[in-house]
C-alpha cells in the first residue's frame, strides 16, 4: 500500500469519480466541485503565464524600452499593445452602460477567422479531398486495385448524393443516397470499433493506478 | 631461398618506384555550367532559386561527381560561403532564410547575391562561372493558388445568385431533416413538463464554424422559449463563446418581445478544460433534469460521456457535429443527429430565411459541381488524361 | 456606429485574411501573424470574463442558499486556493514539484484519467443501445464496428479473413465516406464563413 499521502487522495478522488456509474452521490458531487474549482484556476494560471506575459507584457516591455533607450518606434513590438487593447475592450461587457463596445474585439475574432476558414475548409475539406479521390477506376493487371477504385468513387458519389438538400430522397436519387448512408454507417461504425480499444486501455491505466500504484498488489 | 627472396624484393621495389614516377591519372571533374540564379517565385521574398547544367562527369565512373555545393556572396570577387549541398544528379537548389533581421539565418531581400557551383568529386572539384546577380523580393500573387481564387469566385457567384433569386420570391425547396423537425417537438416537451432545456455549444471556440453554426440555432431555439417561457440554460467552455452566447439569447428574448424573461446567470461559464467541464455539465443534467438536451458544436471524446449522462436522466436528446469521430457515439446516445454538413444547413432550415435557404442552393451547387468533376475526372484519369487532376491541384 | 462598425470590422478583416492568402509578401504575413496573435490575447483577457462568471454563479448559490450551496464553496475554495498559489509572486508555479503542481498532479490529473476511463462503460453501454435499435442502419453500424473492433484479436482460421475484411473496410467504403462528409462539411462551412463576411449571418453579434 502506497504511503503517499498524494497517492491517497488521487485514489479517494478516483473512486469518488467512478461511484458516479452507480449514481450521483455526494462523495461524485464533490470530487466534481474540487474539479472545477482545481481546473479552472489551473487554467488561468497556466494561460497567465504561457499567454499574456510573453504575448503583452513581455512585446511591450521591448517596445517601451526600444522607445525609451534608442528613441525609435518598434511597429513589431507595439502591435502586440494593440492585442491588449482589444482584450481589455472585451473586459467591459462587465459594465452594462458601455458593454457594447465588447462588440468591437468579437468582430475583428470572428471576422479574421471567418477569412480563415473560407480558404482552409475549401481547400483542405474540399478540393485536396476531390484531387485525392480523382483516380483511375481501371488499374491495369489489378483486378483488387480496380474494383477498391470503383467501390471509392461510386461510395463518394452516393455520399455526396445522400448530403443533397434540393432533392427528396425518392426514386433513383433516393436509391443513391441510400447506398450513401449506407457506406457513411461503415464509416461511423469503423470509427466506433477504433476507439473502443484506446477506452479500455483508459480504464485499465486506471485499475492499474488503483490496485498497483495505491494499493501495492501487483507491481 | 635467399635468391628468390631477392628477386620478390627487387620486384616490390622497381613496383613501387614505377608508382612514385607514374602516379595515377586523377583530374578535376569538370564544372557544372549555365548558372542561374533567380528570385523564388510565390514567396515572401526571403528566398533565391540556383540552378545550373550539371557536370559533365555526374554519373561517370571517373572522377565521379559526388554532390554538389552552392556558394554566395554579395560581389562576384568578394569571399564565397557556402549555403548548402545537393547530391549528384540534382541540379536546383533554394536559398533561402529567415525574415527577420534578428534571425541567425536572416535572408535580407532586394539586396544583390552572387552564386557559383561546386562539383565535387572523391578529393578533388570543380567550380562553376559566378553567375549573374539575382536579388530575392515577395510577389504580389501566388500563382499556385490560382484554382482556389477560382473556387472561391464560383462559389460566390453561386451563393450570390441564389441569395438574388431567394430575395425575388422565388420558392426554393429543401428535404426534411429529422433532427430539425424534432426541435420544435423537444421544446414543446420541455414545456410541458415545466422543466428546463440545457443547451451545450460544444468545446470550441467562438470563431470556429462549428460554434458559429450552433450560435445561429441557439438564436432560434432561445427565441422559442422566450414565447413559451421555458427557462434555458447554457453552460459555456470558452469565456469568449459565453459572451457571445449572452448576446445571442439576450437579443432573441428582445425579438420574442420577453426581454424581461432574459436571465443572464442562465448562460454562465464553467471551466476550460475538458472534463471538468463534462463533470460540471453531468451534475446540471442529473439536478436540474432538463426535458432537453441539445448538444450542437464542436465535440471531443467526452461528448459519450454527456449523451450516455443524458439519456440515463431522461432527457430527449438532440446532437449535430462536424467531428466524424464522435457521430457515431451521437448516433448511438442521442436521439436525433444532425450529421457534418447538416449542422450547418439547420440555421437555413429553422430560420426559412431567403438569403439562409440561398446559401444552402449554393451549396448543393457545389456538390453537384464537385460530383460532374469526380466522375468525368475518374474517368478522364482512367485514360490517362490529367486536366481535371491538374484542376484541383493546390500549390502552398 | 455602434451597429454598424462591428459589421463592418468583421467585413473588413474578414476579406482582408482571404485576400492575404493570395498574397506572399512578407508585409501580409506579418499581419497574418499579429491578428492570429491578437486573438489569442483576446481570448486571454476574455478568461476573466469566465472567472467572473464561474465566481458569480457559485456566490449566487451560496447567497440564495440553493440546494447543493455547500459544493459552491468547495468550488470557490479549489479556485482561489488554485490562484493564490500559482500567482503568489516569487513562485515558479509551472515548474514541477512546486505546490500548484502538485495539485494538478494529484487532484486534476487523476480525476481527469478517471471521468476519461469511465467512456469504456459508456462506450459498451452505447453499443448495446445502438444494437437494440435493430434498424438496418444500426446493424451496418455494429458489423463494421464488431469487425473492425476484432481485426487485432486471434480467431483462428477466422483471423485473416477478418483482418481482410478490416483492411478493406478501412481503405476503401470508409475512406469513400469520409471524403463525402469532409466534401460536403468544406462547401457548409464556406458558405457560413461566407455569410459571416458578408453579414448575412449576424446572430452572434446580438441586438440592442
Amino acid at each position: 500500500m502506497s504511503t503517499s499521502i498524494g497517492v491517497w487522495i488521487a485514489a479517494f478522488l478516483t473512486l469518488g469519480i467512478m461511484s458516479f456509474l452507480y449514481k450521483d452521490n455526494p462523495i461524485y458531487k464533490f470530487c466534481e466541485a474540487v474539479f472545477v474549482g482545481v481546473s479552472a484556476g489551473y487554467w488561468f494560471v497556466v494561460e497567465f503565464f504561457n499567454v499574456f506575459l510573453p504575448k503583452v507584457y513581455d512585446n511591450v516591455g521591448i517596445a517601451v524600452n526600444v522607445l525609451l533607450v534608442q528613441g525609435r518606434v518598434d511597429w513589431f513590438h507595439w502591435s502586440y499593445l494593440l492585442g491588449g487593447i482589444l482584450g481589455v475592450l472585451m473586459l467591459l461587457r462587465l459594465v452594462p452602460k458601455i458593454g457594447w463596445i465588447s462588440r468591437w474585439p468579437l468582430a475583428v475574432v470572428v471576422g479574421t477567422t471567418a477569412g480563415l476558414w473560407l480558404i482552409n475548409y475549401l481547400v483542405s475539406n474540399a478540393m485536396r479531398q476531390i484531387q485525392s479521390t480523382i483516380i483511375p477506376l481501371y488499374v491495369a493487371g489489378d483486378l483488387n486495385a480496380t474494383i477498391g477504385s470503383i467501390i471509392l468513387v461510386v461510395g463518394t458519389f452516393c455520399g455526396l448524393i445522400y448530403f443533397f438538400f434540393s432533392k427528396e430522397h425518392k426514386g433513383a436519387f433516393g436509391g443513391a443516397a441510400k447506398i450513401g448512408i449506407w457506406f457513411i454507417m461503415i464509416t461511423f461504425g469503423a470509427s466506433f470499433g477504433y476507439t473502443v480499444m484506446s477506452r479500455m486501455s483508459l480504464l485499465i491505466a486506471r485499475m492499474d493506478f488503483l490496485v498497483g500504484t495505491w494499493l501495492g498488489l501487483i507491481r | 631461398m635467399k635468391k628468390i627472396k631477392s628477386i620478390l624484393f627487387s620486384f616490390f621495389l622497381l613496383l613501387f618506384l614505377f608508382n612514385l614516377s607514374f602516379p595515377q591519372e586523377s583530374s578535376d571533374p569538370r564544372p557544372p555550367t549555365e548558372i542561374k540564379a533567380f528570385d523564388t517565385p510565390n514567396d515572401n521574398g526571403h528566398a533565391i532559386t540556383v540552378i545550373w547544367k550539371l557536370s559533365a562527369d555526374d554519373g561517370k565512373v571517373k572522377n565521379n561527381v559526388v554532390a554538389y555545393e552552392i556558394l554566395r556572396s554579395d560581389s562576384p570577387e568578394g569571399e564565397f560561403e557556402i549555403r548548402g549541398m545537393v547530391p549528384v544528379g540534382e541540379n536546383l537548389f533554394e536559398d533561402k532564410g529567415a525574415k527577420e533581421k534578428k534571425d541567425k539565418n536572416y535572408f535580407p531581400s532586394h539586396k544583390n547575391f552572387y552564386y557559383k557551383v561546386r562539383a565535387k568529386a572523391d578529393k578533388t572539384f570543380s567550380e562553376s562561372e559566378v553567375s549573374k546577380p539575382a536579388f530575392a523580393y515577395g510577389q504580389w500573387y501566388h500563382t499556385g493558388k490560382t484554382t482556389v481564387l477560382a473556387g472561391v469566385i464560383v462559389f460566390s457567384v453561386f451563393a450570390l445568385a441564389f441569395i438574388n433569386l431567394a430575395k425575388k420570391g422565388k420558392e426554393l425547396y429543401i428535404r426534411p431533416l429529422a433532427g430539425i423537425e424534432a426541435v420544435d417537438e423537444a421544446i414543446g416537451r420541455a414545456t410541458e413538463m415545466g422543466k428546463p432545456i440545457l443547451y451545450i455549444l460544444g468545446l470550441g471556440s467562438a470563431e470556429m464554424i462549428a460554434t458559429i453554426a450552433s450560435f445561429t440555432i441557439l438564436s432560434r431555439v432561445a427565441k422559442k422559449t422566450a414565447e413559451y417561457q421555458t427557462p434555458i440554460l447554457v453552460p459555456c467552455y470558452d469565456a469568449v463563446v459565453m459572451a457571445v452566447a449572452q448576446e445571442t439569447v439576450r437579443a432573441a428574448y428582445l425579438e420574442a418581445g420577453r426581454p424581461d424573461f432574459y436571465k443572464e446567470e442562465n448562460i454562465f461559464f464553467v471551466t476550460s478544460m475538458q472534463f471538468a467541464y463534462v463533470a460540471g455539465v453531468n451534475g446540471i443534467m442529473l439536478r436540474e433534469k432538463p426535458a432537453t438536451n441539445f448538444y450542437l458544436g464542436k465535440f471531443y471524446a467526452e461528448s459519450l460521456i454527456l449523451a450516455e449522462t443524458g439519456s440515463v436522466a431522461g432527457s430527449i436528446q438532440i446532437s449535430g457535429t462536424d467531428e466524424i469521430a464522435q457521430i457515431p457515439f451521437f448516433i448511438a446516445a442521442t436521439d436525433y443527429t444532425l450529421i457534418g454538413e447538416e449542422l450547418y444547413a439547420a440555421s437555413a432550415y429553422l430560420g426559412k430565411e431567403p438569403v439562409l435557404l440561398g446559401t444552402l442552393k449554393a451549396q448543393d451547387w457545389g456538390k453537384a459541381v464537385v460530383i460532374i468533376s469526380l466522375i468525368l475526372g475518374a474517368l478522364a484519369a482512367s485514360f490517362g488524361f490529367q486536366f481535371f487532376l491538374n484542376l484541383f491541384r493546390v500549390q502552398l | 456606429m455602434r451597429k454598424t462598425l462591428p459589421f463592418a470590422l468583421v467585413t473588413g478583416v474578414g476579406f482582408f485574411m482571404l485576400v492575404q492568402y493570395f498574397i506572399p509578401r512578407e508585409e501580409f504575413e506579418i499581419v497574418y501573424e499579429w491578428s492570429l496573435d491578437w486573438i489569442i490575447v483576446i481570448g486571454c483577457f476574455a478568461m476573466l470574463l469566465g472567472l467572473w462568471s464561474l465566481t458569480m454563479a457559485s456566490v449566487h448559490k451560496v447567497q440564495r442558499k440553493t440546494p447543493g450551496w455547500g459544493y459552491s464553496i468547495i468550488t470557490l475554495a479549489g479556485l482561489f486556493f488554485m490562484l493564490f498559489v500559482g500567482l503568489y509572486p516569487g513562485q515558479a508555479s509551472l515548474v514541477r514539484g512546486s505546490i500548484f503542481m502538485l495539485l494538478f498532479e494529484y487532484i486534476y490529473i487523476p480525476i481527469q484519467a478517471t471521468m476519461f476511463s469511465l467512456l469504456a462503460f459508456y462506450i459498451a453501454s452505447a453499443a448495446y443501445r445502438a444494437f437494440r435499435a435493430r434498424t438496418v442502419l444500426a446493424t451496418i453500424l455494429l458489423l463494421s464496428a464488431v469487425i473492425i473492433m476484432l481485426r487485432l484479436i486471434p480467431l483462428g482460421p477466422l483471423s485473416a479473413i477478418n483482418q481482410w475484411l478490416a483492411n478493406f473496410i478501412l481503405t476503401v467504403p470508409n475512406m469513400a465516406a469520409k471524403r463525402a462528409f469532409w466534401i460536403g462539411v468544406g462547401l457548409g462551412a464556406t458558405a457560413t464563413a461566407l455569410k459571416i463576411m458578408l453579414g448575412i449571418e449576424r446572430t452572434y453579434m446580438g441586438r440592442d
